[in-house]
């Protein structure tokens, strides 16, 4: 026994010295600054998993030799957790990217971020989606250059052999029709379901805020019924997979609309990418289209929601002029074009950029998925102020009440009010 | 105070004689400081590294708890504005009471279930390194799969636990991680299983500690195996029991990532612990002195449960 | 070193089992007969609970030979359609997975060391030597245990930055292998050890480091081989640490690079659990040499070592 004791401390001691020599193999080495090219820093959630920071560092690196490029790579759950942290501790890092505007607003309003009025004066600011969300009284700490919005995917094949048309300009309730009809049992004998909607609180309050002008941090709900009473009849149809199983399972949308259990599913535009990938993957064989998201009434505009995310410049930044620079770039029509090529939707919507759009290969060419791409309004996810993260929370909790069936949909509604008012508001 | 926990058991295998003299003799005050120099020379190593890296931050957090700070700015002295809105706020008892329902559940049972199975291994058997390693196989599953799985078992209508309570003739079985009356047992029943295997590894090297000889002579008094549990294992495993029903409640005050993964929360608050109200506020919206006021709080609690049962401990000893 | 303990313990106990001898032998024959249906019992239960206990398990191994689609399916699919081995060879391309494992390694091993060292001498410190303060300074201790740590995350980190130590290894082994956890296990552990050992070895004339050395650690494997094992654990899957003090991507650990796999919409569990399946492995090796020290129990001796 001690012989063998003595002999783990050597192991434990000898393993330690000899992996000090190799230890931090694992990525690529930093890059200093060398040969008089400035390096600027970029923080970034999951840069591997994320290529539009790619597509965009190497497309302003190519204009701009002088520059260097240096991703400060952060991992995508705990994205505002690290860059909070960091920035307190006097981090330097040039250009932060603002994942959402709620954080934006935290950091803009306790003053960690630059101005940039001058850089957002110099933008297409009539064409650049999401711009307004970053206006704070006239000043604006950060641009967006990409904004996703919500659209309605759905399954060709399914919709074919049910004998139905393609979604085209629906209202809710045709769409809760639809998916009834879609609802039933596929050749190999698995279930399928009309359509799905992901937990996310967002797939019923901030459609139904977008579409009744409500407002998520008002503190009265009552928009938010009509949508609520769709859903929860869907769910107890058995057309959409209930909450509580979809919550618990973590079921994921991909594997919902990739394998074919459902025929509809209101998502995101960030998806796009992702399927095309799979598709060319071979990872599915879904012959899918795109729909502009149900409507409340027939034949007026169409009505969407979406987050922009943008850059923006620290405080205690490094090389403020080039990370400012870099920003004019990225949300300009080079930015957009660089990220456009590869699937994802630019803050700058021109007609130039969404034909570069189009030429991505694996994107569906009817003409209602192309029709789809263009929403006549996109209105904010959640508002920018000091009180959207705890509104959130409350709104969350609340939402999972009536989902699961413990709080009557009116119920519900005046809870969040009663609570939002109570313990933000107040 | 006596250090020496073998004493109190009432066998006759004990030497009484031998022990408490040497030092109470030759306790003169060189010997004192003696052995306060020996003894600050053996903590002095990991004390350094403590104060440094734990103890300072943790004052800092503390001083936190009385100011306004976002992180970005300078902290402002604001006094006691932090504990009166925590006093004020709703979810702060909601939290609390969560928090006491999971240390109570969690607690007694996992503390129960480790030593039992501490007891079932340590013996000679074929392929008990597998049966352990498996004990311990729950604590290093990945979260997701835990959640997922258990999730899956919990589930109302169609999972394995309520189809078995109907089979046994339950009419309404409960909805578990989807009601809210049921979360929290359907979380702290998961904890446990995840959790028991790590102190059973506790319970296991305590076990090692009591000297063969007293089960020998307990067997020759003629004690039966529930006495010889009785007035040998557990008044030998005292020492053991102390560290493991504090670090049980310590963690069980402090549960996080368990519920984050598993409900979040939820469904509403059901499962809205403290832990996540401190991450939420201070992480999530930046109001760091009112989440440190928070900690202040649960850390208060913890550490009077602590100091009771410490009394409680050194008056065993005794 | 084992005999010098056992010397100690037989100046310390005086006979007192010698006249029970025969009892025993007749007790004992009766015993094994008795033990070999009690383990029959036992192992019936433990297959019984081990199936209960590996479930989850089996399901993060099905799932790590799936496509990354057909992870999260309703109801659950334990069987995977086609079984991709594939993720198996793709892992180590798709990530640095050679280099996480190798600074979780590093990292493991230098805090568990360093903890079981420090950790064991300061125990020491706190239960055999008497001095003024030792049980309010043991209390301070870990009275620290109870603070979470998302309270004094940040002015640590601060704190850490300051000192010019973030985005290195050192942070984490600074902050991590000098905890009380370590301390406060020895302690537990080293006061069911007799104070009579330590009173009879300064009476040979060895020095306190002497007794610590050569008493009492040969007498505290089993604690020694549990701490070393349960902070080997934690240190390897250890996220949040990790996360908040390492930066750059070369210094990344497997539990961070297994997250890597997250994105901001999705994710690709079939990648994460293959990587969490991997990342089982050395803990099961450290296990299974660790748990040796655990197998003399009750049926030999408790206190030979």
């Amino acid at each position: 026994m001690k012989r063998t004791t003595l002999a783990a401390i050597a192991l434990a001691a000898t393993a330690s010295l000899g992996l000090t020599a190799c230890a931090g193999a694992a990525g690529p080495a930093e890059t200093a600054d060398a040969g008089g090219k400035t390096t600027l820093s970029v923080s970034v959630w999951n840069y591997e998993g994320t290529p539009e920071f790619k597509a965009l560092f190497d497309g302003y690196e190519a204009a701009h030799p002088d520059v260097n490029i240096e991703p400060v790579d952060i991992l995508a759950d705990d994205y505002p957790q690290k860059v909070t942290t960091m920035l307190a501790g006097g981090d330097t890092t040039d250009v932060l990217t603002m994942k959402n505007v709620t954080d934006y607003s935290r950091y803009a309003n306790n003053g960690q971020l630059q101005e940039i009025n001058s850089v957002v004066d110099s933008l297409d600011k009539d064409n650049l989606a999401g711009l307004d969300a970053f206006d704070l009284d006239g000043k604006y700490f950060a641009a967006p250059y990409r904004q996703d919005f919500w659209l309605l995917y759905y399954n060709k094949d399914l919709f074919k052999a049910a004998g139905l048309d393609e979604p085209k300009n629906i209202t809710w309730d045709q769409y809760a029709e639809l998916a009834k009809k879609l609802t039933g049992t596929a050749p190999d004998g698995k279930r399928v379901y009309g359509t799905y909607q992901h937990y996310w609180r967002s797939t019923v309050q901030a459609i139904a805020a977008a579409q009744n002008d409500g407002d998520l941090i008002g503190g009265d709900y009552s928009f938010a019924k009509d949508q609520y009473n769709m859903t929860l009849d869907l769910q107890k149809s058995g057309a959409m997979l209930d909450f509580g199983t979809a919550m618990s399972q973590k079921t994921s949308y991909r594997s919902m609309f990739e394998t074919a259990q459902t025929a509809m599913m209101p998502m995101g535009s960030w998806y796009i990418s992702g399927i095309v990938a799979a598709k060319q993957a071979g990872k599915t064989t879904v012959d899918w289209g795109l729909a502009q998201l149900p409507q409340k009434s027939a034949g007026g505009d169409t009505t969407t929601f979406g987050s922009p995310t943008a850059f923006a410049v620290n405080k205690n930044a490094k090389h403020s002029d080039e990370a400012k620079n870099f920003i004019e770039w990225a949300s300009g029509a080079e930015g957009a074009k660089a990220i456009a090529k590869i699937g994802v939707v630019p803050a700058l919507q021109t007609a130039d950029v969404t034909a570069e759009y189009f030429k991505l290969p694996g994107l569906p060419t009817d003409e209602l998925s192309k029709a789809a791409f263009s929403p006549d309004k996109t209105v904010l996810e959640m508002p920018v102020s000091d009180k959207s993260a705890a509104t959130d929370k409350i709104l969350t909790q609340e939402h999972e009440l009536v989902m699961v069936g413990e709080r009557s949909i009116d119920d519900g509604i005046a809870e969040m009010g009663k609570r939002v008012k109570d313990e933000v508001l107040k | 105070m006596a250090t020496d926990t073998i004493n109190p058991t009432p066998l006759r295998s004990q030497a009484p004689g031998t022990r408490r003299q040497g030092n109470r003799k030759q306790g003169n005050r060189k010997q004192a400081r003696r052995n306060t120099l020996i003894g600050w020379t053996f903590i002095l190593p990991n004390f350094l590294g403590f104060l440094a890296f734990t103890l300072i931050p943790v004052l800092a957090a503390f001083a936190l708890a009385f100011m306004e700070w976002t992180s970005f700015s300078a902290p402002k002295w604001v006094g006691l504005a932090n504990f009166e809105r925590m006093l004020g706020s709703d979810s702060f008892w909601v939290a609390l009471r969560n928090t006491l329902l999971y240390a109570l559940g969690h607690v007694p049972l996992t503390l129960a279930l480790a030593l039992i199975l501490a007891m079932l291994l340590n013996r000679k058997l074929k392929g008990i390194g597998f049966f352990r390693v498996a004990i311990f196989f729950p604590y290093i599953t990945s979260l997701v799969a835990v959640a997922v799985v258990w999730n899956m078992l919990f589930s109302p209508d169609s999972g394995p636990i309520n189809q078995f309570l109907q089979f046994v003739g339950v009419a309404n079985p409960p909805g578990w991680t989807s009601s809210s009356d049921w979360a929290m047992p359907a979380v702290i029943l998961t904890s446990v299983w995840r959790d028991m295997g790590y102190y059973m590894i506790l319970y296991l090297a305590g076990l090692q500690a009591i000297p063969t000889e007293l089960y020998e002579a307990a067997e020759v008094d003629g004690a039966s195996a529930w006495q010889r549990f009785w007035n040998v294992t557990l008044p030998s495993l005292r020492p053991t029991t102390f560290f493991v029903v504090v670090m049980l409640t310590v963690s069980s005050f402090k549960v996080f990532d368990l519920i984050v993964v598993m409900t979040n929360g939820g469904p509403g608050r059901s499962t809205t612990v403290l832990s996540q109200l401190i991450y939420q506020e201070g992480i999530g919206e930046g109001k760091f002195g009112y989440s440190s006021a928070i900690s202040l709080v649960l850390f208060l609690i913890v550490l009077t449960v602590t100091v009771l049962q410490f009394k409680l401990q050194q008056r065993r000893e005794r | 070193m084992t005999n010098l303990t056992e010397d100690l313990r037989a100046e310390v106990a005086p006979g007192g089992t010698a006249g029970h001898e025969r009892g025993l032998a007749e007790r004992r024959s009766l015993r094994a007969r008795r033990a070999r249906t009690v383990n029959v019992v036992i192992y019936a239960v433990l297959v019984v609970l081990v199936a209960a206990l590996l479930v989850p398990f089996l399901w993060m191994l099905s799932s790590s030979l799936k496509e990354n689609n057909q992870v999260f399916t309703v109801p659950i699919q334990w069987i995977p359609e086609e079984f991709v081995w594939s993720n198996y060879s793709d892992i180590w391309t798709r990530i640095p997975m050679m280099g996480y494992l190798q600074n979780s390694l590093y990292l493991s091993v230098i805090i568990t060391f360093l903890q079981v060292l420090t950790g064991s001498l300061a125990a020491y410190g706190f239960s055999k030597i008497r001095f003024p303060g030792r049980d309010v300074l043991f209390l301070g201790y870990i009275a620290t245990i109870a603070v979470p740590w998302q309270a004094y995350m940040v002015p640590q980190y601060i704190m850490m930055q300051q000192l010019g130590l973030t985005n290195s290894f050192n942070a984490l082994i600074l902050l991590q292998a000098f905890g009380a956890f370590g301390v406060f296990l020895m302690r537990q552990y080293y006061m069911t050890i007799p104070d009579e050992l330590c009173e009879a070895a300064r009476i040979d004339g060895l020095s306190e480091y002497g007794i610590w050395a050569r008493v009492i650690l040969p007498l505290s494997k089993p604690a020694l081989a549990s701490l070393a094992l349960l902070t080997f654990v934690n240190t390897w899957n250890d996220y949040m640490g990790p996360f908040i003090y390492l930066t750059s991507n070369r210094l990344w650990t497997v539990q961070l690079g297994l997250r890597s796999f997250v994105g901001q919409f999705d994710a690709e569990f079939a990648m994460i659990m293959t990587g969490s399946v991997i990342s089982v492995v050395p803990i099961l090796i450290i296990f299974l040499i660790g748990q040796r020290y655990f197998i003399q129990g009750i049926a030999t001796s408790g206190m030979k070592g």
